[in-house]
């Protein structure tokens, strides 16, 4: 009996004292020493170096080992945690003394970011939407490395980008912070319609171009495939995409980004100011439209309520899908064409030109819009030791180089040197497969891309090929998709008011209240239901200050572009 | 020697008499005190113009005193909220409470063994699940193309087309109580089964043999020895009141036209407070509901006292 009560109390004591010192680690988490080098600090030093200094003095990557922490801001995408899993990043080990360390979300982005702003345990390199008002957070708390001077020591991001997209994508003290990824000054993006080869040939291959034969269409397919077939499956309705397809094609030049959160308006070109969507009459046309498709169940009637995509990935890969209408149908229809064809040469899908409204002309619709910005950024946070160093890798792997091994793999394999124009010159032993494997092996980590010039070099070597034998994606993308698609530049950038602000909250509100009012409108029983609805929104979103967003929205957009001299 | 000094040693003595006891007990108040204890002072920050860079020195921060709960009453999703909070708990008491009682009660008279352990591992095996899980059984379960629940009411020639049910405003609170009382409605039970089990045997026997039917033994047995314990749990789930839940609600309220009935508090919270990174504001908003939480419960508590049954 007494032994036990020793053991008990030894066991006890343990206990007691593994207690105490897990809360003394917790409690003694002060505040990390900051990191030494200071946003003013860091810009004024490195702006007496890029004076004093020769242009001999860059730092050449790969002359000596370049070690940083980097870090993806999203709730879906992770930087592998071995770099050697990645074939771009691995050359970079071996060949360019790289060695990122990486630090992962796993889904919870919003809350580690809050830890590491809370702890001041930043990563040097954060890679994220330029958007996220985190970056703006951090912009605001002076945690970001200016990169202006850094842009005029290195190459390529100064030959690739604008300096009117550079004006763009400047802070409010007039500096750049942001390093872009996917910057172009072409049109790019995949927004559009996707068609059921099968079930098209079926019907008699009839002539899809008007929104007219688009319902004469989905009522053929309602009524030869029954409830077999999906007339018209719209991708993520809940935030608008397959929805804002079809109010792209009611107005020539409307942007389907008028429907985006962050913009929220139309432009109004009478009086150069932005609008409100929910008294454009395109918008109460398209509407209208949506919901006899929805009564007369054309479109998928769970569009509003079953927001996983695997449901409408499965009815597109069984070829239940007659038309697809997405603001990134590629993915999709490409590996639902491959399955499809593979089994049958006639099945699969294809993309078509956008549906219009008759009487438009259908070459100034735009299912969707490109920004000459990109949507990704890559920001260099005060923690770093060495910014340069990491801007110097950014503009490497922006530069041709770095491009073609990304998406060829390393020279002297798919691709010799260059040609006259500086693209790649594609060897004999060029092999379709292998490219296309490394580019899926590597597309979840492009940190930073060049769009204008990877482009190019993708098609050159798919242009030499006969239509029919191109990789599908490049088809469509060369004949449909870059021709439908609008510089929206202007009005994707700075319309995102400042977190905490009244207007971010007016615009939060006005965002739940469009959701609402979207899909109430999808869904009504009436055409006058649907002017109803959209009416009565517009009363509700003037009470909620939608016209001080507007008009706020409006000054930003004139502004940038004065920027770009549109 | 002054009393108190002789009370003080016979503490120290007492205490020191059950050491053994003492020292299993305080790792758990150390643990609480430092886990759930101290971290409570984050709530000043529902009066603090919270900036996120100052971390843990919260007391940078400007002091802002009843602002964030203004904002709060005056935000035009007020209203809404709060009826969806209220009514949505309500109905998940009064339907999500009785429900698991009514299970074990009718368990209980099950006499085929099998059968009843068979009814009781399928009934909690729901709890188990994420509500991402049971969401989409839901989903796929009401869905409008090749859902079981359309196809079900159109072949029984009920309805001719399909009902989008996830979609309509007036079924939504229906749906979501169904699916919490499936979610939980066999793991509450097993509780108030455990009670039954406790009763004394002896006083069914003399009912029976007084001509007691099934039924009022049930009814004047049964119930009566496990009110205490119903009362304890009505008591805790009084508490929980504005707590009208919060993934059911995300993940079954997909539509946004769903809003108007679907958005509480917790869900409010989690929009503004995380989504749109006003910490203080949702740290305030947070702190409301838990201060009504409290005083419900301190009067449910009250209440049940009068009857001889109360938690403290």
């Amino acid at each position: 009996m007494k032994k036990t009560r020793k053991t008990l109390v030894m066991v006890a004591t343990a206990l007691l004292l593994t207690t105490l010192f897990a809360g003394c680690s917790k409690t003694t988490s002060e505040p990390k020493p900051s990191t030494p080098n200071d946003t003013t600090n860091a810009s004024t030093s490195t702006g007496s170096d890029t004076t004093e200094e020769k242009p001999a003095d860059v730092w050449q990557l790969g002359s000596s080992e370049l070690e940083f922490t980097a870090y993806a801001h999203y709730g879906w995408l992770d930087l592998p945690a071995k770099m050697e899993d990645v074939p771009f990043w691995k050359y970079l080990k071996e060949n360019k003394k790289v060695n990122i360390k990486t630090r992962a979300a796993q889904g919870n982005h919003a809350q580690l970011m809050t830890t590491m702003m809370a702890d001041n345990d930043l990563p040097d390199l954060i890679y994220g939407n330029r958007f996220d008002p985190d970056i703006l957070r951090l912009y605001e708390a002076g945690k970001l490395v200016p990169l202006d001077d850094y842009m005029e020591k290195y190459p390529n991001l100064k030959k690739w980008l604008s300096s009117k997209s550079a004006d763009l994508l400047r802070f409010p003290d007039g500096k750049l912070y942001q390093f872009p990824n996917w910057y172009t000054s072409q049109p790019n993006g995949s927004s559009g319609y996707a068609v059921n080869k099968k079930i098209y040939k079926e019907l008699g291959s009839p002539t899809l171009e008007t929104m007219d034969q688009l319902y004469d269409y989905l009522v053929k397919v309602k009524q030869k495939y029954g409830s077999e077939v999906i007339p018209y499956e719209p991708d993520r309705a809940v935030d608008g995409q397959g929805v804002g397809l079809i109010y792209t094609g009611f107005k020539e030049n409307a942007y389907y980004r008028s429907l985006n959160g962050s913009t929220l308006a139309v432009v109004d070109e009478a009086n150069n100011k932005l609008a409100s969507l929910f008294t454009d009459p395109a918008f109460h046309e398209s509407q209208k439209f949506v919901s006899k498709l929805y009564r007369e169940k054309l479109i998928s009637q769970d569009m509003f309520t079953i927001t996983d995509r695997g449901p409408v990935q499965e009815k597109l890969m069984s070829g239940r899908v007659a038309i697809f209408g997405s603001s990134d149908p590629m993915p999709y229809a490409s590996a639902a064409h491959a399955a499809l064809s593979k089994k049958d040469p006639d099945a699969g899908y294809f993309m078509i030109w956008p549906f219009h409204k008759a009487g438009l002309d259908k070459n100034k619709i735009y299912t969707g819009g490109y920004d000459q910005l990109g949507w990704n950024v890559n920001v260099i946070t005060t923690a770093a030791k060495d910014p340069e160093k990491i801007y110097a890798f950014l503009d490497y792997i922006t530069g041709p180089e770095g491009m073609l091994i990304q998406f060829f793999g390393p020279e002297g394999g798919n691709w010799k040197g260059l040609d006259e124009s500086g693209q790649p010159i594609f060897t004999e032993q060029y092999n379709a497969e292998e490219v296309a494997d490394i580019q899926a092996a590597n597309n979840p980590v492009m940190m930073a891309g060049n769009t204008g010039y990877i482009d190019p070099a993708k098609m050159k070597f798919e242009l030499s090929k006969p239509p029919e034998e191109r990789n599908w994606l490049a088809r469509y993308q060369e004949s449909v998709t870059w021709k439908t698609h609008i510089d929206q530049t202007a009005l994707a950038s700075n319309l995102t008011p400042a977190p905490g602000t009244e207007l971010a909250d007016i615009s939060t509100n006005v965002l739940d209240l469009f959701l609402q009012t979207l899909s109430a409108s999808s869904t009504a029983k009436s055409d006058e239901e649907v002017d109803k609805i959209l009416e009565q929104a517009e009363k509700d979103a003037q009470a909620l200050g939608y016209n001080q967003l507007l008009e706020w929205r409006t000054e930003r957009w004139l502004e940038n572009k004065k920027k770009l001299g549109q | 020697m002054s009393q108190a000094t002789a009370n003080q040693k016979s503490l120290w003595q007492r205490l020191w008499k059950q050491i053994d006891i003492q020292i299993m007990v305080w790792p758990g108040v150390i643990l609480i005190f430092i886990f759930a204890y101290i971290p409570m002072y984050g709530v000043l920050t529902g009066f603090m113009d919270y900036n996120i860079f100052t971390g843990a020195r919260i007391f940078e921060n400007k002091w802002v005193g009843l602002k964030h709960f203004q904002d709060f009453f005056n935000a035009p999703q007020f209203g809404t909220i709060m009826r969806n909070t209220i009514m949505i708990s309500l109905l998940k008491l009064i339907i999500g409470f009785p429900a698991p009682i009514i299970l074990a009660l009718m368990l209980n008279e099950v006499r085929h063994r099998i059968f009843k352990r068979v009814v009781q591992s399928i009934t909690y095996l729901p709890y188990f699940m994420s509500w991402v899980i049971i969401g989409s059984i839901v989903m796929s379960l009401l869905s409008t193309e090749n859902g079981s629940v359309n196809m079900l009411l159109k072949g029984i020639g009920a309805i001719d087309e399909s009902i989008n049910f996830l979609s309509m405003k007036e079924y939504f609170w229906g749906i979501l109580v169904s699916a919490n009382v499936w979610k939980d409605i066999g793991f509450n039970s097993i509780i108030f089964m455990a009670a039954i089990a406790g009763v004394n045997p002896s006083l069914y026997e003399a009912a029976e043999i007084d001509g007691a039917s099934r039924f009022k033994q049930m009814y004047l047995i049964t119930i009566p020895t496990i009110m205490p314990i119903i009362i304890i749990f009505m008591i805790l789930a009084m508490g929980s009141l504005l707590n009208a839940g919060f993934e059911d609600i995300l993940i079954l309220a997909q539509n946004p036209s769903l809003r108007p009935v679907s958005d509480v508090i917790d869900t409010y919270v989690y929009r503004a407070g995380l989504q749109n990174q006003r910490y203080a504001y949702g740290v305030a908003v947070g702190l409301f509901r838990a201060v009504i939480s409290v005083m419900l419960l301190t009067m449910a508590n009250y209440l049940a006292r009068k009857t001889g049954n109360s938690l403290w």
